[in-house]
């Protein structure tokens, strides 16, 4: 049985989650049952209020369950003491870095997470400069959090994050407010901590990111309505927009030359559909 | 009726106390016309939030003029008469509401610009119909009970209440899903028509407003690279990622095929993106 704790360590399991905001008029997740792998990058989508940033907060701790189990990484999060664990294992970012800068330079915001864990000054400094240089931001070090852009503070919100040595990056729409440069960074990072053995769970609008991920989960009213690959969730446009989802152009036109009598291959990027109508 | 607005080289710089001022803007002309949906695409930080406050009268150039008609708005002109004539909605609205009800929220402005019972019941009722929201359903609910694009919606049915001349939109998709952003897209079409408005969205994100704009200019660091038409975005020598942006799929795929030279009347209707394509590839097999 030791493999098995051994593999919960790695790995956020979510049981018949149940949770209800107070004072709400329906649950905000109603039985929700899913399991992330390390090492793998997650697009978490649905419409707004369907349920995905709860989930997000029930995963990392910041919310307990109302029912049903969150197990994160071996710790359950039905318990304070769970709860209080989790975020250094579960590091979590949000859509507007604007509201998560609290220190006066890079470094000190990026050690206020390892600060928080008790560690040793010489682990810290360890950690952040290793963050700094994982994100590719060693250079702002020294510089002022408010005084940087919207993607760099982005990244310094991410290099924060990434100090927790955690497990699992949970992004709650954090590519939402950047411009394409700072975006493309951000996803490239993503792929590379995947490939680190991290997990990514990314909560996004944009078809174009989820196409990017391993799995793709969609939720609407608090329940999971569809799970897959990328390839077998996004590529029909009126199943897209059924789940309240806007269908990636390529995924429309493909429909359309389907009408027109041309059978097109599940596709979900411009390269794949030229590939297609040059073959 | 809108009139035409132009901005004649308009710089504006910040002041930064102890340093040398950052300029934000660079001698930035644009004109837009009555009945355009204007496009200021831009990255972060290259100045077009700051020039959607020079449009709206709420922030002097310090160098330039800004015409509304034939008048100078900032210089000699009636500064606050254009401001009434003008409507802004700022990124994330939603978190300016602050009424105990929907109605009363929509209500605000126009009961400010001085609008009692019969007339203000009217432009509240006629801004909740232009957003499609439901005042029946929602009129008496709080504010903060909404959904995400309801919320947008109820605070852009407050910009509208006062019929603005000019509609300016400051980021307005962030955040919201596709049917918040579809909503969205058909109460900037429907108050166009209405009130013959120029509307001009300021945005860093070209997929939503691809379909929707009539014209399209990019602000690159305080400085505008002029592209009028949806075709201009699309040639092979103007390289959008350097600036910062990206094309939608749309626009890739239209440029691509525009690049294979295939021709196309309309880049942005998927039944002509895909007519087109279906004649080449039949084209191709024939050979």
């Amino acid at each position: 049985m030791a493999g098995a704790a051994e593999r919960s360590k790695l790995q956020i399991l979510v049981e018949e989650l149940r949770f209800e905001y107070p004072g709400a008029s329906a649950e905000a997740l109603s039985g929700i049952d899913l399991e992330f792998q390390q090492g793998m990058l997650y697009a978490l989508l649905g419409r707004n209020g369907s349920g995905k940033s709860t989930l997000a907060r029930c995963m990392n701790g910041v919310l307990a369950p109302g029912s049903g189990r969150v197990m994160a990484c071996g710790l359950d999060t039905s318990c304070e003491a769970g709860r209080r664990a989790v975020p250094a294992t579960v590091s979590m970012v949000f859509q507007n870095p604007d509201t998560q800068m609290v220190a006066s330079t890079v470094e000190e915001e990026v050690a206020f997470g390892p600060e928080n864990l008790g560690l040793e000054p010489d682990v810290i400094r360890r950690r952040v400069d290793d963050a700094l240089g994982l994100v590719g931001i060693s250079d702002l070090a020294r510089r002022q959090p408010l005084r940087l852009s919207q993607g760099q503070k982005q990244l310094v919100a991410i290099a924060g994050a990434l100090a927790m040595e955690p497990t699992f990056l949970l992004s709650d729409e954090s590519t939402s407010m950047l411009d394409y440069s700072a975006r493309t960074r951000v996803l490239e990072l993503f792929e590379k901590l995947r490939g680190m053995g991290i997990g990514v769970v990314h909560v996004t609008h944009f078809l174009e990111e989820a196409a990017l991920a391993d799995e793709v989960i969609v939720l609407d009213a608090g329940t999971v309505i569809a799970r897959g690959t990328p390839a077998g969730i996004l590529t029909d446009p009126s199943r897209v927009r059924s789940m309240g989802l806007d269908p990636l152009a390529v995924t429309v036109v493909a429909y359309e030359l389907g009408k027109l009598g041309h059978s097109v291959p599940e596709i979900l990027d411009v390269k794949e559909l030229l590939a297609w109508l040059y073959a | 009726m809108a009139l035409r607005l132009k901005l004649e080289e308009i710089s504006y710089s910040y002041p930064l106390p102890g340093r040398q001022e950052a300029a934000a803007l660079d001698e930035v002309s644009i004109e837009v016309a009555p009945g355009d949906i204007f496009c200021v695409a831009g990255a972060n930080g290259s100045g077009k939030s700051t020039l959607a406050q020079v449009c709206a009268g709420l922030l002097a150039p310090t160098s330039g003029r800004v015409l509304y008609g034939e008048e100078s708005v900032y210089e000699r002109g009636d500064l606050r008469g254009f401001r009434r004539k003008t409507g802004l909605l700022f990124q994330s609205p939603e978190d300016q509401l602050f009424a105990d009800s929907v109605r009363k929220d929509i209500a605000f402005g126009p009961r400010n610009h001085g609008l009692r019972g019969e007339q203000l019941t009217e432009a509240v009722e006629k801004a909740a119909e232009l957003v499609g929201l439901s005042l029946e359903k929602l009129g008496d609910r709080s504010p903060f009970s909404l959904s995400e694009g309801e919320k947008r919606r109820a605070a852009l049915a407050g910009v509208l209440a006062l019929r603005p001349e000019v509609l300016l939109l400051d980021e307005p998709f962030i955040g919201l899903d596709y049917e918040g952003r579809e909503h969205l897209k058909k109460a900037l079409s429907r108050y166009r028509e209405d009130a013959g408005a120029s509307i001009i969205v300021v945005t860093h994100e070209l997929s939503d407003i691809w379909p929707l704009a009539t014209r399209f200019t990019i602000i690159d660091v305080g400085k505008v690279r002029r592209f009028e038409e949806r075709a201009d975005l699309l040639s092979g020598d103007v390289d959008i990622n350097a600036l910062g942006m990206k094309l939608p799929q749309w626009g890739i795929l239209a440029r691509e095929l525009l690049a294979s030279g295939i021709s196309l009347e309309d880049p942005a209707d998927p039944r002509v993106l895909a007519k087109a394509i279906a004649a080449h590839r039949e084209a191709n097999r024939g050979r």
